[in-house]
C-alpha cells in the first residue's frame, strides 16, 4: 500500500500521536486508581450512571449513600469519612465546608465541561473563598415538592397540609432540621426571604408548630428509598419529598407532586474533592466531574432519574416534554425557588430540631 | 528459668484491653465534656466550661429520654423473663436431641441481620401487612390497625423479640443444673407443682435469670436502630441523639455530657437490680459459693 505524506496526514498523524499520548496518560492515571468512592445521594448515584465512566477509565466508582448533608459534613469534620475521594455538598452549604478547611481548591482548567454549564451555576460566588478560589462545581439541581396520593387527599396539597390533623397518621416530614423548621416558619407566617434567618423568637413558633406537627406524622423519613417504601406500603400518603417517590410509584398509584405556591425548596448539588485527596486520585475525579457535566451523564441523569444537571449540553436534544420534565423548558423557574441556607445560628436549629423529635 | 507467673496473670492481656477499649474512651468523653465548640472555625476548644453539664441538667430533654432508655431496659427486661422462662423449662424438658433443634430455632432470627429483621417486621406489622390483612379477611378488623407499627408497642414488642433468645439461654442453662433430686424431695414432701417450682427451682435458676435480666436490660435500653426505624416518631432515644450530637451537631461536650449521664443512670439501675438480686436466696447461694 502506498502512503504519501501531506500537510493533512502529517498532521492527522502528529494529532493522533499527542492524543495517544494524552489518552495514555489518562490511561495510566486511571489504571493506577482502581477505584474511586463517591459518597452522594442515592438519587444522584445510581450504579448504572457510573456505568459508561468506569468502561472509558477503568477506575470503579464506589457508591456510598448519604443520610443528610449535616451527617456528611460531621463525617469529613471528624475524619470518619476517610475513604471517601469525592463528595457531595449542596450549593448553599459548601460555605461550611470551605470555611472548615474541608475541601480541596479546584484546578477548572482541567474541567473542560465547565464552559458549558449555565451562568447562574458556573459563577456563582457560593462555592469560592474570599480570594475567589473555586472548591466545588455544582452538578445538578431540582427542587423538592410535596409528594402525595391523589386517591387519599381530596385537594392538592400544601405546607399548612402537613400539619393538618384531618391527615393524621398518614404524613411524614424529612428527618432534617433546615427544611423541616424552615418549612414550619412559613406556616407561622415568616416571610420566605426570611425564613432562612428567623429569630429566635419565629424559631420558638416554629418549634411550637413542629411539636404539636409530631403525633400527626406517620414517620420521619431519612433515606429517599425509606419514603418510597413508606408510599408504596400505604403507611404515608403525604410527604415533604423529594420527587423519586413520585416517579418510582407512577403507574402503580395514583401519585401527585405539589409545589408549594409559599416557595418551593430548590436544591442544588455540588461536585468537591476532600482536601487530603491525594494527586493520582484528584487526576481521576477530575475527569469524573467532567464526565458529570458532560452529555452521558445528563443524558442518563435526566431519563432515569428525572433530574437536570448545571450543564446545558443536552438541553436542545431533549424534546419540550422531556425538558418540562426535569424544569428546564423555562430558566426562570429557578427565580421562584427558595434555596436553603445554612444559617450562623445553625446549631440553635439542630437543638431545635433535637427537642421536637424528643418530646 | 520459672516464670513468677500464677493463673490470675492470665488476666492481664484481658484487662489491659478492658482499660483501653472501655476505661479510656470514658476518661476522653470527661474530658471532652468540659470543652468547648468553636462553631465558626468548627474545632473544639480545650477548655474547662461547665456549659455541656449546664445544658444536661437544665433541659429536660435529656432527663425524658435517658428515663426511656430506662423504661425502655426495664419492660423489655421484665416481659423478657416472664415469656422467656417458660421456654427455657419447655426445652429442658425436652429429649437430648430435639434441645439441639430447639436451640437452633431459638437463635435462627440472631443469624439474620438486624436490619433484615426490621423491615420484615414492617411488611408483618404495617397498614397493609400480614396482621392486618388476615384480620380484615376474617372480619375482625374494617381498616388497619395502625398502632401495630411506628409506635412505642412495636418497638416493645420487636425489642421483646430481638432480646429473648437472651433470657432464654442462661435460664435454660441453670434449669439443667439444678438438680432433679430436690424437686423431687420437695414433692415427695407433699409440696405441690406451683409450690415446688416457687420454692425449689425458682431459687436455684436465679443466677440465670438474673443474667438474662442484666443482658436484657442492657440490650435494650442501648439500641438504636429499633426504636429508629420502626418506633415512627416517637423512636428517638438517648444513641440517636448522641449519634446526632457527635454527628450532625458536632457538639462533642454535650454529646460526652449525654453518653457518660446515660452510663450513670443504667450503672445505677444494674446496681440496683443486683441488689434486689442478691435478696434472693438463690443468687446469694452463688455468690456465696454454695447454698445454706
Amino acid at each position: 500500500m502506498a502512503f504519501t505524506m501531506t500537510r493533512r496526514n502529517a498532521l492527522a498523524t502528529m494529532a493522533g500521536g499527542a492524543a495517544a499520548g494524552l489518552l495514555g496518560r489518562a490511561g495510566t492515571a486511571s489504571a493506577a486508581v482502581p477505584e474511586m468512592v463517591w459518597a452522594t445521594w442515592d438519587s444522584n448515584g445510581h450504579p448504572e450512571y457510573v456505568v459508561p465512566f468506569q468502561k472509558d477509565t477503568g477506575t470503579t466508582i464506589k457508591l456510598s449513600y448519604l443520610s443528610s448533608e449535616d451527617a456528611q459534613f460531621a463525617a469529613l469534620k471528624t475524619g470518619s469519612a476517610a475513604d471517601w475521594d469525592m463528595i457531595n455538598p449542596s450549593l448553599n452549604g459548601s460555605w461550611r465546608y470551605i470555611k472548615a478547611g474541608l475541601l480541596k481548591k479546584l484546578d477548572l482548567s482541567q474541567i473542560p465541561n465547565v464552559a458549558k454549564m449555565y451562568d447562574v451555576f458556573r459563577t456563582t460566588k457560593k462555592v469560592q473563598n474570599d480570594a475567589g478560589d473555586t472548591f466545588a462545581i455544582p452538578y445538578l439541581w431540582g427542587l423538592n415538592p410535596i409528594v402525595y396520593r391523589t386517591d387519599k387527599l381530596d385537594k392538592e396539597p400544601d405546607y399548612t397540609t402537613l400539619f393538618d390533623k384531618k391527615y393524621a397518621g398518614q404524613l411524614a416530614m424529612r428527618d432534617y432540621a433546615l427544611e423541616s423548621i424552615a418549612i414550619a416558619g412559613l406556616v407561622v407566617g415568616v416571610p420566605r426571604d426570611k425564613v432562612f434567618t428567623m429569630d429566635a423568637k419565629e424559631l420558638a413558633e416554629a418549634k411550637k408548630l413542629l411539636i404539636t406537627q409530631k403525633p400527626l406524622l406517620r414517620a420521619y423519613w431519612q433515606t429517599i428509598g425509606d419514603l418510597t417504601n413508606l408510599f408504596a406500603t400505604g403507611e404515608v400518603t403525604c410527604a415533604f419529598s423529594w420527587r423519586v417517590p413520585y416517579d418510582e410509584l407512577q403507574g402503580k398509584m395514583a401519585m401527585g407532586m405539589a409545589k408549594p405556591k409559599a416557595g418551593v425548596m430548590g436544591w442544588c448539588d455540588c461536585f468537591a474533592m476532600p482536601a487530603s485527596l491525594p494527586d493520582d486520585k484528584a487526576a481521576v475525579a477530575y475527569k469524573f466531574i467532567d464526565y458529570l457535566l458532560g452529555p452521558t451523564y445528563s443524558s442518563l441523569v435526566a431519563k432515569i432519574g428525572h433530574y437536570a444537571t448545571t450543564s446545558s449540553v443536552i438541553r436542545d436534544q431533549l424534546s419540550k416534554e422531556e425538558q418540562a420534565t426535569i424544569f428546564i423548558d423555562d430558566m426562570d423557574v429557578m427565580k421562584s425557588f427558595m434555596w436553603p441556607v445554612a444559617p450562623d445560628n445553625y446549631s440553635d436549629w439542630l437543638k431545635i430540631w433535637n427537642e421536637v423529635k424528643a418530646s | 528459668m520459672k516464670l513468677p507467673l500464677s493463673r490470675a496473670h492470665l488476666a492481664i492481656p484481658v484487662a489491659f484491653l478492658l482499660f483501653l477499649g472501655c476505661l479510656l474512651p470514658l476518661i476522653l468523653l470527661l474530658v471532652f465534656s468540659v470543652f468547648t465548640v468553636d462553631m465558626d472555625a468548627f474545632v473544639m476548644v480545650p477548655a474547662f466550661s461547665p456549659q455541656a453539664w449546664a445544658q444536661m441538667l437544665t433541659k429536660p430533654v435529656f432527663a425524658f429520654l435517658i428515663g426511656k432508655a430506662v423504661m425502655f431496659g426495664l419492660g423489655t427486661a421484665v416481659l423478657a423473663a416472664f415469656a422467656g422462662y417458660p421456654v427455657a423449662l419447655a426445652i429442658a424438658s425436652l429429649a437430648p436431641a430435639w434441645k439441639g433443634i430447639a436451640s437452633v430455632i431459638l437463635l435462627t432470627p440472631l443469624y439474620t441481620g438486624e436490619i433484615v429483621r426490621i423491615y420484615a417486621w414492617r411488611i408483618v406489622l404495617g397498614s397493609e401487612g400480614l396482621v392486618n390483612t388476615l384480620l380484615m379477611w376474617l372480619g375482625v378488623i374494617h381498616a388497619p390497625l395502625k398502632f401495630l407499627l411506628f409506635t412505642p408497642f412495636t418497638t416493645h414488642l420487636v425489642l421483646l423479640y430481638n432480646t429473648l433468645p437472651f433470657m432464654v439461654l442462661p435460664i435454660w442453662l441453670s434449669i439443667e443444673l439444678v438438680d432433679r433430686r430436690l424437686i423431687e424431695a420437695a414433692r415427695d414432701l407433699g409440696a405441690r407443682p406451683l409450690h415446688a417450682f416457687l420454692r425449689v427451682t425458682l431459687p436455684l435458676t436465679t443466677p440465670g435469670l438474673s443474667v438474662g435480666l442484666f443482658a436484657v436490660f442492657a440490650l435494650a435500653a442501648g439500641d438504636m436502630l429499633t426504636p429508629s426505624l420502626l418506633g415512627g416518631p416517637s423512636g428517638v432515644t438517648p444513641m440517636s441523639m448522641i449519634d446526632n450530637l457527635f454527628g450532625t451537631a458536632f457538639d462533642w461536650p454535650l454529646a460526652s455530657a449525654l453518653s457518660l449521664s446515660l452510663l450513670l443512670v443504667l450503672l445505677a439501675c444494674a446496681t440496683v437490680m443486683s441488689w434486689l438480686v442478691l435478696r434472693l436466696k438463690g443468687a446469694r447461694a452463688v455468690f456465696r459459693g454454695g447454698m445454706r
